[in-house]
């Protein structure tokens, strides 16, 4: 995978939870301009274990002096939000994957609706750049806690003004999913990025009013869940991986040294599906890419987020 | 024909049901084949949201259903001669329309992608609008070398309206345009014409 060697060169705190991280390159040039959505992954080296975690980019996709990620401390952080938080300084270097976007706008739309949760704002910051620049129709609604969880806010307000519209739980505020999603225009389409529950309900309301598939877009990217120990036997490189309970089965066969595929390292972009042999156990699948039938037939798993409860799974790898 | 040959671009169509995750519901249909699918529509049920009916009677009515769909659905139903008023009435529709809103089509091809170009301006996608081919299999003909579109193909080769090429009737269909792809039929071979048959009555 193409990579940036990147410098910290600013560090915003934005609210009580989350910092602002701006990188420029470590070689001097600039960095490509990407499309609004796009997400990096960035690498962490913590105490000798790699970790890669994917950050939606904000600010300007066409011309990008810096790339920026807004990064929230997670109350149960596996390691790479607390180490952005507390480790990393002005002048700390790291790396980052080139661009990729699993969020884009959909140019047919008449009218985009994006909805976000909290920290779900983030990806939308590059987005309504373009759509801004497009001039295309658009409305922001935007949920948090509280006032102390409000990200940027006064940025958007200014530049999306009457377009944005802010929900602030702690004062008895909430999207109203149904009477939103019955009053948009033919043509709409509707972007979703939050907390799971946010996003399962927006999926769930915008399907029962018949909004069909290809007009509801969803970014949800999932930190690798701990479960139980098991080991995993690699067919073609014909070695056998121990995956601790904390670890995902990805991280683990890298800290083999076998390389797999990969790329939003969230359950979400299929990039890193693995072909499964045979098991003893059942596959957990916690992605959002394979459809059910998939994972109802045990053929297929994302090494990123799933995992197995067995005591050997065998993959084509 | 060769057997299991089949072109990813050819249409293919299914049969008037009514979607139940809906806000609200057209149905627009042609001819007296396309007001009896509506009227196989409204034997499924009446549906609970707002639903309305568009009936045009044209080409040439055999037998005319205003009546009993008027019956059947007598707040819904707005009847038209030609597909043209049915489309100035779709057009209204979809400008004020909301998301929701699931769209059937019963009627030739021509009428069926007429719709369907007409909810395409909307930001409607052809594959969310349920379409059942009915009353002639007619095929609408774009004819690659003078860009004219021709109606009523009802045989294998059929001379362009625009240029007067005799065009072989091919599968490969644009969903842009709505029509079929024609090709000259005796272009290496001037004259030589292959039997015309009547295959899309």
């Amino acid at each position: 995978m193409s990579t940036f060697k990147v410098v910290v060169s600013n560090i915003q705190q934005i609210t009580p939870l989350i910092k602002q991280f701006s990188f420029i390159r470590e070689d001097g040039a600039s960095f490509p301009p990407f499309s609004g959505g796009s997400h990096v992954v960035v690498a962490m080296n913590i105490n000798g274990r790699l970790h890669r975690n994917p950050y939606s980019l904000m600010g300007s996709p066409q011309a990008p002096d810096a790339y920026h990620i807004a990064v929230r401390l997670q109350e149960h952080s596996r390691g790479g939000s607390a180490y952005l938080h507390h480790e990393v300084k002005v002048g700390s270097q790291l790396e980052i994957t080139y661009p990729n976007n699993l969020f884009a706008l959909d140019k047919r739309a008449r009218k985009h609706l994006l909805v976000a949760g909290g920290i779900g704002i983030t990806p939308f910051m590059s987005q309504i750049d373009d759509l801004i620049r497009t001039k295309a129709n658009y409305e922001l609604h935007y949920a948090y806690r509280s006032q102390d969880h409000a990200a940027f806010t006064s940025a958007l307000k200014e530049k999306c003004a009457e377009r944005v519209h802010v929900y602030v739980e702690s004062e008895g505020l909430s999207i109203d999913l149904k009477a939103l999603l019955s009053k948009q225009p033919l043509g709409t389409h509707v972007y979703v990025c939050g907390p799971n529950a946010m996003v399962v309900a927006l999926i769930e309301t915008a399907r029962s009013l018949g909004w069909p598939e290809n007009h509801i877009h969803s970014e949800q990217f999932l930190a690798p869940p701990s479960g139980e120990p098991f080991k995993v036997k690699l067919a073609k490189s014909n070695i056998e991986v121990h995956v601790p309970a904390e670890m995902s089965m990805l991280e683990a066969i890298e800290a083999a040294g076998v390389d797999a595929p990969y790329s939003c390292r969230g359950g979400a972009c299929g990039r890193c599906e693995l072909e499964v042999i045979r098991t003893d156990g059942v596959l957990v699948h916690q992605d959002h890419y394979l459809s059910e039938a998939d994972k109802a037939a045990g053929k297929k798993i994302m090494p990123c987020v799933s995992r197995a409860k067995c005591q050997s799974l065998e993959i084509n790898l | 024909m060769e057997r299991g040959y089949w072109i990813r671009s050819k249409p293919v169509y299914s049969t008037l049901v009514w979607q139940q995750q809906a806000n609200a519901h057209i149905v627009l249909v042609e001819g007296s084949a396309g007001g009896l699918a509506a009227m196989k529509l409204f034997q499924q049920m009446h549906p609970e949201h707002p639903t309305k009916v568009l009936y045009a009677r044209n080409p040439v009515v055999q037998q005319d259903l205003s009546i009993p769909l008027s019956k059947v659905v007598p707040d819904a139903l707005l009847m038209f001669e030609t597909t043209e008023e049915s489309l100035v009435a779709f057009e209204a529709h979809l400008s004020s329309a909301c998301m929701g809103l699931r769209i059937y089509v019963a009627g030739s091809e021509r009428f069926i992608w007429q719709m369907a170009q007409m909810a395409d301006k909307y930001g409607i996608d052809d594959s969310d609008i349920i379409k059942e081919l009915v009353g002639t299999l007619a095929r609408p003909i774009y004819c690659v070398h003078c860009k004219t579109i021709s109606y009523e193909a009802h045989t294998n080769i059929k001379k362009c309206d625009g240029c007067g090429k005799q065009l072989f009737v091919r599968d490969h269909f644009s969903r842009r345009l709505g029509a079929y792809m024609g090709l000259m039929v005796d272009a290496e071979d001037p004259g030589q014409i292959p039997s015309i048959e009547e295959i899309y009555p």
